[in-house]
């Protein structure tokens, strides 16, 4: 039994969510579709694929204050941390609510992230199932669904009549008591993600490979710009700089990425990742086997954005492919 | 006109030639991507590599931007539209590359479609439709029919006419909104061939001229600040705008100042590899001051 809501009720749910709560949901900007904080529910498109950039900044922002330090009166004084307010994010695939709980493993691992943490506990997940997979997207493959309700607080599917709504957690039924949703018998309906590879050897092969001239080659035609990892819901690598004006110190965490030139120069001018080929390897281990001998669960989501946005279509799925095959000995393109 | 077959099997052919004589130790073209539909960047370096070159209107990327990394080979081949051939001039004129390592293979371009994940427009790109010329202005080999030389505007697209005639408070809000939205992941800057400084100024930390902070102000820095370092460089290959994840239209930003620099000094950016642009030519009677 589903919980069938209207597209009218559910935009006035909203309407009434936004004086208590802070919403960020996918709104277009020309044509770019993209998760902002709303102001009204106006702003909110229903009719996307997905957001050009992960929702993940919502809770690692890009640019974030870890604390700030003021001297006067002869003392030192940490300023009060910023207020963090209740919040709903609304409209997130399953892809990118996947990314957010692959997150959460390095972000809240003790001593967790303080304000990720806060964030995380404030936050109320309401996740839309898609209807329409791109051809990019293989979440499949990578231990998701675009129906997969398992990381969101609340479910939402488009149907017809409206939206059928599963609550998930307690916090998603709490939320969806002030809504006015009715029982439906209208089943969810079937979704499969057009691509599918296969990941079987992924974690034998890797290991193997390391050295293969195949990074070289396919790092000729990376950019080493920070395109991937900055719309990718998974990647968290960042710079952190202390900025200094008269006796007031702001320590601010940016996003960086691991591709970048000279991202792993260390003083002195030693670099272990001096070349492109090795800094394009470091991304797809991170995610495809550092990761999961870590944390259990391969590091990538598969939402498609690297594979849609890559300037000189640099494509995980053919990587995902390539290293097992090189294991095999079969040839790669 | 050729048709884009015979453009391709002219490229492969001349690039097993310079391959397996030993000419050349790499060619850079293009090959189909793997959405079946546009096309990516290919570097052969074995003969058999060649049968994998394509050339179509999908053809969007300005391939020089990877000569810089390939200093250390003794020559090599590339395929260039008129776009990028301006930029090969560009480099040449900086002191970036040596003439004599380079074999050009110039395409009589046939103007490149908009392209994006498995979709290729049905109209050319702002930039092909006001294209001064098919033909690109440096070459070793030429691939395709001169015979075919469309009429084209020689100005600057309509959409910097558009954006100027708007008020500055409206530019303002326009360009805020847009820089907003930056995510500094500096895909413009990678794909540019003209962004080649080993140590970007946004990377500089002393003395720090930008930050590291993503905002709107620091992208607005960052965002200006660049297009500044391209005036009377930028030779309009707008695939700074087609890289942005976020769609800023960089090319209008770009495009204005190449509209400038052509109103005050007569000047486009790659036509010679010989010319001294205005921004490095001292005149003793130059203009001082606006409206001088």
């Amino acid at each position: 039994m589903t919980q069938l809501i209207t597209k009218a009720d559910l935009l006035s749910w909203l309407f009434q969510l936004l004086k208590t709560h802070v919403i960020v949901a996918p709104t277009r900007i020309g044509e770019t579709a993209l998760f902002q904080r709303i102001t009204a529910v106006e702003q909110i498109t229903l009719d996307y694929s997905n957001a050009a950039i992960s929702p993940k900044g919502w809770f690692f922002p890009p640019t974030e204050t870890l604390f700030t330090v003021e001297k006067g009166d002869g003392q030192t004084h940490l300023l009060p941390a910023r207020v963090i307010e209740d919040a709903v994010l609304f409209g997130i695939r399953p892809c990118d609510a996947q990314g957010i709980a692959l997150m959460d493993r390095p972000f809240l691992q003790a001593p967790a992230d303080i304000e990720y943490q806060r964030r995380r506990d404030q936050t109320i997940l309401v996740g839309l199932s898609c209807s329409r997979p791109s051809s990019a997207c293989f979440c499949t493959s990578v231990g998701s669904a675009p129906d997969d309700p398992a990381n969101v607080d609340i479910l939402l599917t488009q149907v017809e009549q409206g939206y059928l709504v599963q609550a998930v957690t307690d916090k998603g039924r709490a939320l969806m008591s002030g809504s006015s949703s009715t029982e439906s018998q209208i089943s969810l309906p079937l979704v499969s993600c057009t691509t599918v590879i296969s990941t079987d050897t992924l974690q034998k092969a890797a290991p193997q490979i390391f050295s293969d001239p195949y990074w070289d080659r396919l790092a000729d035609r990376c950019l080493q710009c920070n395109l991937c990892a900055h719309v990718c819901p998974t990647c968290y690598c960042f710079d952190i700089r202390d900025y200094t004006d008269k006796g007031k110190i702001e320590r601010v965490r940016t996003w960086e990425s691991c591709q970048s030139r000279g991202f792993t120069r260390i003083a002195g001018g030693y670099d272990p990742r001096p070349t492109k080929g090795a800094r394009l390897r470091q991304r797809f281990y991170h995610k495809l086997f550092y990761f999961p001998q870590e944390f259990g669960s391969l590091g990538c989501t598969g939402c498609g954005r690297c594979v849609r946005l890559c300037p000189v279509n640099i494509d995980i799925r053919e990587v995902i492919t390539a290293i097992q095959n090189l294991k095999r000995g079969v040839a790669n393109g | 006109m050729t048709g884009q077959k015979d453009l391709a099997d002219q490229i492969r052919q001349k690039t097993r030639e310079l391959i397996s004589t030993g000419a050349v130790s790499c060619a850079i073209g293009y090959e189909r991507a793997t959405d079946g539909v546009t096309s990516r960047p290919l570097f052969a370096y074995q003969s058999e590599d060649c049968d994998s070159f394509i050339f179509d209107q999908t053809c969007t990327h300005n391939l020089t931007r990877f000569l810089r990394d390939k200093r250390d080979a003794k020559k090599i081949a590339i395929v260039v539209k008129p776009c990028d051939a301006r930029a090969i001039n560009l480099l040449l004129l900086e002191k970036q590359l040596s003439r004599d390592k380079l074999f050009i293979i110039g395409v009589v371009c046939p103007g490149i479609s908009q392209t994006s994940w498995e979709h290729r427009g049905q109209e050319l790109q702002p930039r092909c439709q006001s294209c001064p010329t098919r033909v690109p202005p440096v070459y070793d080999f030429l691939v395709g029919d001169t015979a075919y030389t469309p009429s084209s505007s020689n100005q600057p697209y309509t959409e910097v006419d558009e954006m100027e005639a708007k008020t500055a408070k409206e530019r303002s809000a326009f360009w805020s909104q847009q820089f907003s939205l930056c995510i500094r992941c500096y895909a413009c800057r990678q794909i540019c061939p003209a962004c080649y400084c080993s140590e970007c100024f946004v990377e500089q930390l002393d003395p720090l001229w930008v930050g590291i902070r993503i905002d709107p102000s620091t992208n607005q820095i960052w965002n200006l600040g660049r297009a500044f370092h391209l005036t009377g460089r930028c030779v309009s290959c707008d695939e700074c705008h087609r890289a942005c994840p976020v769609g800023i239209p960089l090319r209008l930003l770009n495009g204005r100042l190449v509209k400038e620099v052509l109103e005050l000094f007569d000047f486009r950016a790659g036509e010679s590899s010989e010319v001294t642009p205005p921004f490095a030519t001292y005149k003793k009677d130059e203009k001082l001051g606006i409206g001088e």
